[in-house]
Parts: C-alpha cells; sequence; structure tokens
C-alpha cells in the first residue's frame, strides 16, 4: 500500500452478488430480447418442430434473467432505504450538500479530473443519481415486461395458480394506457428503453475504466474486492 | 381460508381479462332459473315478425338434428354448461321477438355483409334472418323520408327495447359537419345519439365503430372515433375485427336474448367470451413459433410447410381474438390458415400501430410516436453512437490533458 493512502470499503458482499447477476443477466436479456423482437438466426437442425424449440429457448432464458432481475430489484429498492452499510435514498435528498457534491463531480467529469473537490472514499450524490436512473429503468423494463408476459396466462390460471396472472394484471395493466393504450405501445416501450439501458451501461464501463486507469483511482477494485484505495485526506 | 382465499382472488381478478368458465353449481342454477324466465317473458311478448324458425330452417333444408348441434356448439361458445343447451335453443326460436336496429356510419358495409353472407345459410345466418332487423339503410326497400318514418316508428314501438347495431366510426372533428344522414342532413354524432338514447343496449360491430378503424388511421381527417367515445350513459358492447365475426354478433344477441343482459365484458368491452385468449395461444401453427420455423418471405419452403408467420409481421401474438378457434366463412379457414400474418384488426389503433404483415423489427408504421420498432433501433443505435462518440472526445481529451498535466509535473 502506497503511504498515505487507505482502504475503504465500497461495496458488500451482496451488493457485488447483486452487481454481477444483473450484468449477466442483462448481457442474456439483451441478446435473448433481440431474438424475441426478430428472430435473426435460423435454426441450422433439420429436426421437427418438436425437437428443437430455439424460439421457446429464447423465451425460457429471457424470462428466467428477466425474473432474476425483478427479485433483485426488489432487493436493491429495500437497501434503498434500509441498507446498514449506505443508505442510497440519502444522497438522492436534493439538500445543498448533495446537489454541491453532485455538481462538482459532473464538473471534475467534465474538466477532465481537474477539480477534484469530492470526497471519493463513498458512493457520491452523482453516483447515486445514476444508478437511481438505471434502477427506474430497470423497475419500467419490469413492469412493461411483465405486461407482455401476463397475456400468455391469458387463460387466468398458471401452474403456481390464479393468483400470479391476476397479480399481474393488477400490477401491469396502468402500463397500456401510459405508453399509448395498445398492447404495441408496450411493447414499442419495452423495446426502446432496452437501448436506454444499452447506452447507460456503455457510460457505466467507460467511466469506471476511466476512474481506474487514468484517474487512478482503482475503482474497479470495488465491485470484485468490495474495497478500494483512496488518497487520505485532511478534513 | 378457502373462502378467504376466493375473496383475495376476486378482489385481484375483479378487472382483469380473466375468463372464469366455472362458476360452480349454485352459479349456475340461479342463472338458469333467470334465463327461464327471461325466456318464458319473451315468448309471452307478441313477435316483431311473422318468420317462424322451425319452418325456416326446414326451408333452408337444415333439419333439427343440424340445428341442436349448432346449439351446443354455441352454448359452448358462451362458456354456459351443458344443462343450458335447450335454453340457447329456445332462444334462437325466440329471436323474432327481438328488435334490432342497424345504423351505418362511416363504414364500407363490410360487417353487414359478414351477417348477411347467404351463399347456402348455415345456422348462424338463419338465426340472424329470424332477428327482426327493424331498420338498416343498406337492407331496406324504402329510402329517404320513408326510410326515416320506418326508423322513428321502430324507435318508438319498440322505446327502450330495441339492440342498435352500429357500423362505421363517427366524425367528431372538423369531419362531423361532412357526414349527413338522410333527407333532414342529420350528422352522423347527432343520429348515433338520438338513436341510442331509446335502445337497450348499443353494440359497436366492427373495427371502426369500435375503435375508429381505418376512418381513424393517421391523419384522421374526420376526426373519427368509435361509439364508445360518444355514447354515454348506456351498456355498450364492442365486438371488433374487421369485419366482426358473424358468430359472435350471434354471441351477443343470444346471450341477450336468453338473460336480458350484456355479455361479461374485458376492459375494451369486448365480450370475454370472443375476446377473452390470444390469437397467438390457439395458433395452428404455434409450435412452428416455438421451435423458431418461419416463413423467411411469401412462397419460400416454410410458406409451404405452413411455419409460423411471426417473421412475416404476424400479429397474433398481441391479438385478441377467437378466429383461430370458430375462424370464418362456415368455418372453413382463417388468415392465418391460409397462410398470411394476422394484422390486430380486432386491437385499437391496429391501422397505425398493428396493419400489414410488417415485421415489427423492421416496420416503418406512420404512428404517433414517430414509428414503430424500425425507428425505435435506429433511435437506440444512434443514441448509443451518440455516447460512443462523447465518451471518445472525452477520452482523448483526458489523455491528451493527463500527458500535458504529466510533463508539467515532470
Amino acid at each position: 500500500m502506497k503511504s498515505g493512502r487507505k482502504q475503504v470499503k465500497r461495496m458488500t458482499g451482496a451488493m457485488r452478488i447483486i452487481h454481477w447477476a444483473n450484468a449477466i443477466s442483462m448481457v442474456a436479456a439483451v441478446i435473448t430480447g433481440l431474438y424475441i423482437g426478430h428472430p435473426y438466426y435460423q435454426t441450422l437442425i433439420a429436426d421437427g418442430a418438436v425437437d428443437k424449440y430455439v424460439m421457446a429457448w429464447n423465451r425460457w432464458g429471457h424470462f428466467i434473467v428477466a425474473i432474476i432481475f425483478d427479485v433483485t430489484s426488489i432487493v436493491v429498492a429495500y437497501l434503498y432505504f434500509f441498507s446498514r452499510f449506505e443508505k442510497p435514498y440519502k444522497k438522492l435528498i436534493p439538500t445543498g450538500k448533495n446537489v454541491a457534491e453532485f455538481g462538482e463531480v459532473l464538473l471534475n467529469l467534465v474538466t477532465l479530473n481537474r477539480r477534484k473537490k469530492f470526497d471519493s472514499t463513498h458512493s457520491d450524490s452523482f453516483n447515486t443519481v445514476y444508478f437511481t436512473i438505471f434502477h427506474v429503468l430497470l423497475v419500467w423494463m419490469l413492469f412493461t415486461g411483465l405486461q407482455l408476459y401476463v397475456h400468455g396466462l391469458e387463460s387466468g390460471e398458471s401452474s403456481i395458480g390464479a393468483w400470479w396472472p391476476a397479480l399481474l394484471h393488477l400490477a401491469t395493466d396502468w402500463t397500456i394506457p401510459v405508453t399509448g393504450g395498445t398492447l404495441m405501445d408496450v411493447r414499442i416501450s419495452h423495446h426502446e428503453t432496452m437501448w436506454l439501458i444499452v447506452t447507460w451501461v456503455a457510460f457505466h464501463i467507460y467511466y469506471q475504466i476511466w476512474r481506474t486507469i487514468f484517474w487512478k483511482e482503482g475503482d474497479i477494485a470495488i465491485v470484485f474486492g468490495g474495497s478500494k484505495f483512496a488518497k487520505e485526506q485532511e478534513s | 381460508m378457502a373462502e378467504r382465499i376466493d375473496g383475495v382472488r376476486k378482489l385481484f381478478t375483479s378487472k382483469s381479462a380473466r375468463v372464469d368458465t366455472n362458476r360452480g353449481d349454485l352459479y349456475y342454477q340461479q342463472l338458469f332459473d333467470t334465463c327461464r324466465a327471461r325466456l318464458d317473458a319473451l315468448r309471452e311478448q307478441p313477435a316483431v315478425n311473422r318468420l317462424d324458425f322451425d319452418s325456416l330452417l326446414t326451408d333452408e333444408g337444415q333439419d333439427r338434428r343440424e340445428f341442436m348441434k349448432w346449439v351446443s356448439a354455441v352454448t359452448a361458445m358462451l362458456m354456459l354448461p351443458p344443462m343450458f343447451t335447450p335454453l340457447v335453443a329456445e332462444a334462437a326460436e325466440l329471436m323474432n321477438r327481438l328488435p334490432v336496429v342497424w345504423l351505418e356510419l362511416q363504414d364500407c358495409a363490410g360487417n353487414s355483409e359478414a351477417l348477411l353472407r347467404s351463399d347456402g345459410p348455415k345456422i348462424d345466418e338463419i338465426v340472424l334472418d329470424i332477428i327482426s332487423l327493424e331498420f338498416h339503410e343498406s337492407l331496406m326497400a324504402p329510402s329517404g323520408h320513408q326510410a326515416e318514418k320506418q326508423l322513428e316508428d321502430a324507435m318508438e314501438h319498440f322505446k327502450g327495447n330495441y339492440l342498435l347495431f352500429v357500423e362505421g366510426s363517427i366524425p367528431v372533428g372538423a369531419g362531423r359537419d361532412w357526414c349527413t344522414i338522410g333527407a333532414s342532413g342529420e350528422t352522423f354524432l347527432d343520429h348515433l345519439n338520438r338513436v341510442a338514447e331509446n335502445a337497450a343496449a348499443v353494440v359497436a360491430v366492427g373495427a371502426c365503430a369500435t375503435f375508429g378503424g381505418i376512418p381513424a388511421a393517421a391523419p384522421n381527417p374526420t376526426g373519427a372515433v368509435g361509439v364508445m367515445d360518444v355514447v354515454k350513459g348506456k351498456p355498450v358492447i364492442n365486438i371488433p375485427a374487421c369485419p366482426a365475426n358473424p358468430a359472435n354478433m350471434v354471441g351477443v344477441v343470444l346471450h341477450y336474448a336468453l338473460t336480458g343482459q350484456v355479455p361479461e365484458l374485458d376492459s375494451l368491452l369486448r365480450p370475454k367470451f370472443a375476446f377473452g385468449y390470444r390469437i397467438h395461444d390457439n395458433c395452428e401453427r404455434r409450435a412452428h413459433f416455438d421451435a423458431g420455423e418461419y416463413v423467411e418471405e411469401w412462397g419460400d419452403e416454410g410458406a409451404k410447410n405452413n411455419f409460423c408467420l411471426y417473421k412475416m409481421g404476424c400479429k397474433g401474438p398481441m391479438t385478441f381474438n377467437n378466429c383461430s378457434i370458430v375462424r370464418y366463412n362456415e368455418g372453413v379457414n382463417w388468415p392465418i390458415g391460409v397462410g398470411r400474418g394476422c394484422i390486430g384488426c380486432s386491437e385499437p389503433d391496429f391501422w397505425d400501430k398493428y396493419a400489414y404483415e410488417r415485421p415489427m423489427a423492421n416496420a416503418n408504421i406512420k404512428a404517433p410516436t414517430g414509428g414503430v420498432e424500425k425507428t425505435v433501433d435506429q433511435f437506440g443505435l444512434g443514441l448509443l453512437t451518440a455516447a460512443g462518440i462523447g465518451i471518445g472526445i472525452h477520452a482523448v481529451a483526458s489523455a491528451v490533458a493527463g500527458k500535458r498535466e504529466e510533463g508539467g509535473e515532470g
């Protein structure tokens, strides 16, 4: 360890598990989702329909990772308020301090790390807002996706009982009028939001690599080991 | 405990599209008694036309056995248990006590055509022959003032008792003054509202009357809307599709004759017995969808082998209708059966958002959102490119700035 640096814990084990579960799920969801929207590859197997189920496998994979997403969303929503480590909602309240911190991080970003007037030993306000946007997008995917899904259970029955489709209708039917009035609009919105999330991911990966390599903050270590090294600051 | 679970289930399912096909013996016994009383009351009423169902059947070369086969099919379609079969038969026979007024507004008469298709009539059409069609501009002999008189008489005579079928959309925007009806030049809007006021219930038939259909497609020059947007304070039943399936029209009329009530409706006011299921879930090509076997272009090997039409733009996965079950033209065939995709004609905004066999991913449908998935993909790729360019500029600038800084330090 370089002198003048200290090790700070930034992510708990649970947070890291959630992060990687989400990352892997997302890659799977994008690949399978693009296939479902437009089945771009043909099956090369010459068997009868009964043996291959290409679309069925893609839909299966899509739904499985979607369910993982949905469950982690619930956990993340809980941790926003009740985490014993950091409570992200505290960084979302637009207090003077939070707004100033948000501004400082943003200025540091656009001035290429020229004015580092914020503490990087904890999750800053900019980071929290940025991740909140991601979670909002995910929740929107959850509602629109489940709305598209529940119409395959239109008999009102499912393998786990009638309560499940009933609950899905109750929880997601509002997305139809909100997106424009038809199931097609829900579908378009679900598809469109995927692009927003992919764009979000592009910036996220770039930002973390940049902070690690060029700004020498070692942030990538956080998501593997849970901690990073930060300069000791005189406070 | 079971009661509580039932209560919770009821709470969750009350407004959903759930189709409950088994409501228990008690419910059906009560419904049976209600229907019995209703049919007895109907029998007491004088027939509004002199058509006799039995002799009509004989004239058309149908025997009683054929008829009873049809009756049990209809009973099943209405999701009633077999004990209702004799009541449904009776309701069909008493159909000549049910006055119907039919209005045509902004339409192509396709639904009238579907209703009256009489090339070798089957039981459906015979049943529809026997309803007392008191007014139908395209079918009746009188015209002009005489036709209007006929309508006035029917409205007066059957006040509060007739079923009003409406075909075609209603212009309420700039077009409301262009579209008038009859010698008095009454606008469609006023005409519909006046006739609907004394109706027992209003049945909107076809894509135009339900959700505006083709007249309401962008840019909607006449400001067309569906019946449910205009008629207030009356039960409205939507039977969308282009054209509406005669089987569903018969179903609604029979249900009304039998119970005196409108059938159970979904959130878009469509009868659940007909629109409670997705086409996709009952499609004969569904196995090919799951297998990833698609028609790639019209007339290819896949098309010859009846592969799934999803890639050709079939909208079956988003469309609610029973045409994959009851089919059209005497149950002979239906769009997907003849090798073309579903165009979602029973869904709202179908022309702008569903329409022809445009595959979703390649579609550039002119829609209020600016486009469908093709536009979304282009926009998304553009957004991602913009982010990439932004990242690139930031990266290069940072690298240059970083070197300068290091140089300064050293």
